[in-house]
């Protein structure tokens, strides 16, 4: 039998639960803009306490004393996966071990740094950053690998070892030949080069702003875990994998990030239109997409996105009529050009176009990165 | 016992704050919207559903026998001011016309708001909606 002040009790404790649930999840993984701030820099020597290895951001805890009073802080450094790439692992750093730590202190004053550099206070060894991955070294051009009926391959082919593509020359949607700097998540370096990044509708502009100005803490796929729907995918920093079922003219491409979510591309010749109790009337994270190949370039075509999730990094907007076209073309062994041309009447003045490259990371294992209650 | 059900209710609440609130990141105006227009004499509660084409917002209140149809309705990014005519038919079936003037509240949130005044002809009140 619970009493009433016992009743009271649990509600507001529930309340009390609640809030801090939702309070973990809206600030588990975050564009560092929108926690950090990355204009200023501290510095602190102190001791590990724990290290925390887990996605989506590593944490390294860390006593610091100062002016005789011990505090516990938490150092923030990438992903355990971009951090295994650079050969850490959680045995890198140990409890007891002497840190000195350069980094960014968070916007709200809380005891956390966006760590740069750590070095061993007694040696000054560097710890972080890493040294360059020598998979980023320039590797000489080799052939456009090609399965037996002659079109290219994207992915693995039957005559070679597994990869994925990785490291994109643009994490951001612009259009081509609009030059604006921005960081890595897609926040502009000045707000007033907006209007240039794409040629957007008053309210489109306006909504952009907005969530440049909130330093993209809304981004539905960092608080939600939304699919990174349209182009974003190609925008990664965890990469793609092609996997092409020729028997069934099909490429599923999978995701390094999200949910290690995929997508279907159909090259059977069917029609680009919903199927009757499968995808008609409605609108998908991933849209519809039928593809062709038009030389050794595969044109896809894409629709039917809903508007639940951000479909670039930096926020740009976009509607359910939101329709793309793909042309991804391998020109090389390593190199993947992929072009998306954008065209939704209802966000945009116009059809406009961008393009990267890819890197091809042969022989590796796309990295899984699952993004379930943010914190796996 | 309504201690009881406000504890509950209270408990209630806190858990649904917990839940993932449906996305809706494209044009602010476009969806389902429930909340008051106060003094009505055709009743305070109020729902709206509007739609965004790409040219213009379209759209119904109170969607049923008694709905009042957008016949205009701008949303200007300057302030995010919201401005919606719309019409209908009174009880006895004379034409009646309604204007809202308001603007979004919270244009981030999922459940952002539209918040302002209604009037129709020398009646007025304050009109207060959120997404759904």
């Amino acid at each position: 039998m619970i009493s009433i002040s016992s009743k009271r009790s649990l509600a507001m404790l529930a309340m009390g639960v609640g809030l801090a649930l939702y309070g973990t999840s809206a600030w588990a993984h975050h564009p560092l803009t929108s926690k950090f701030d990355m204009a200023k820099t501290t510095t602190m020597s102190g001791v590990v306490t724990s290290v925390d290895w887990r996605n989506p951001h590593v944490h390294i805890f860390m006593n610091v004393t100062a002016n005789r009073k011990v505090s516990n802080w938490a150092i923030e450094l990438e992903s355990p996966i971009e951090l295994a790439k650079d050969g850490w692992s959680r045995e890198t750093v140990h409890p007891g071990d002497k840190l000195t730590v350069k980094g960014n202190p968070a916007l709200d004053s809380s005891r956390q740094v966006w760590g740069a550099d750590l070095r061993y206070t007694e040696t000054g060894a560097l710890v972080f950053p890493p040294k360059p991955r020598n998979s980023m070294a320039p590797v000489p051009t080799r052939p456009t690998p090609r399965w037996p009926d002659g079109h290219p391959a994207l992915g693995q082919s039957p005559n070679s070892v597994d990869g994925y593509w990785e490291a994109p020359s643009k994490t951001a949607l612009v259009e081509d030949g609009v030059d604006v700097k921005m960081d890595q998540y897609g926040l502009l370096a000045n707000l007033a080069d907006a209007a240039k990044v794409a040629p957007m509708q008053p309210w489109a502009l306006g909504v952009y702003q907005n969530r440049q100005r909130r330093l993209l803490k809304d981004d539905p796929t960092f608080i939600n875990c939304k699919p990174p729907g349209g182009p974003r995918m190609y925008q990664s920093n965890l990469g793609i994998q092609f996997v092409e079922d020729n028997a069934r003219k099909r490429i599923f491409v999978m995701m390094g990030s999200g949910n290690h979510n995929y997508r279907i591309i159909y090259l059977d010749g069917r029609e680009q239109k919903g199927l009757v109790g499968g995808d008609d009337d409605n609108p998908l994270y991933f849209g519809r997409a039928v593809a062709k190949w038009e030389g050794d370039t595969l044109v896809n075509d894409m629709k039917d996105f809903n508007e639940d999730f951000w479909f670039t990094n930096g926020g740009l907007p976009h509607t359910s009529l939101l329709h793309l076209t793909e042309r991804i073309t391998r020109t090389d062994n390593d190199t993947l050009r992929y072009q998306v041309t954008v065209d939704d009447p209802g966000a945009y003045t116009r059809p406009w176009s961008a393009t990267w490259t890819l890197k091809w990371n042969g022989g590796g294992t796309l990295p899984a990165h699952f993004c379930q209650n943010n914190r796996q | 016992m309504l201690r009881n059900l406000r504890g509950w209710s209270v408990a209630l609440l806190a858990i649904a704050l917990t839940l993932p609130i449906i996305a809706q990141e494209g044009h602010p105006l476009k969806g389902s919207w429930i909340g008051v227009w106060a003094t009505n004499p055709r009743g305070e509660d109020v729902v709206m559903v509007m739609n965004w084409d790409g040219k213009s917002v379209s759209g119904i209140i109170n969607p049923g026998t008694d709905d009042v149809k957008i016949d205009n309705a701008t949303l200007d990014p300057n302030g995010w001011k919201v401005h919606i005519e719309a019409s209908g038919k009174d009880a006895k079936g004379a034409a009646i016309k309604y204007t809202i003037d308001g603007a979004i509240d919270k244009l981030e949130m999922p459940n952002r708001g539209i918040v302002g005044t209604w009037t129709s002809g020398a009646s007025k009140g304050k009109f207060e909606v959120h997404r759904q």
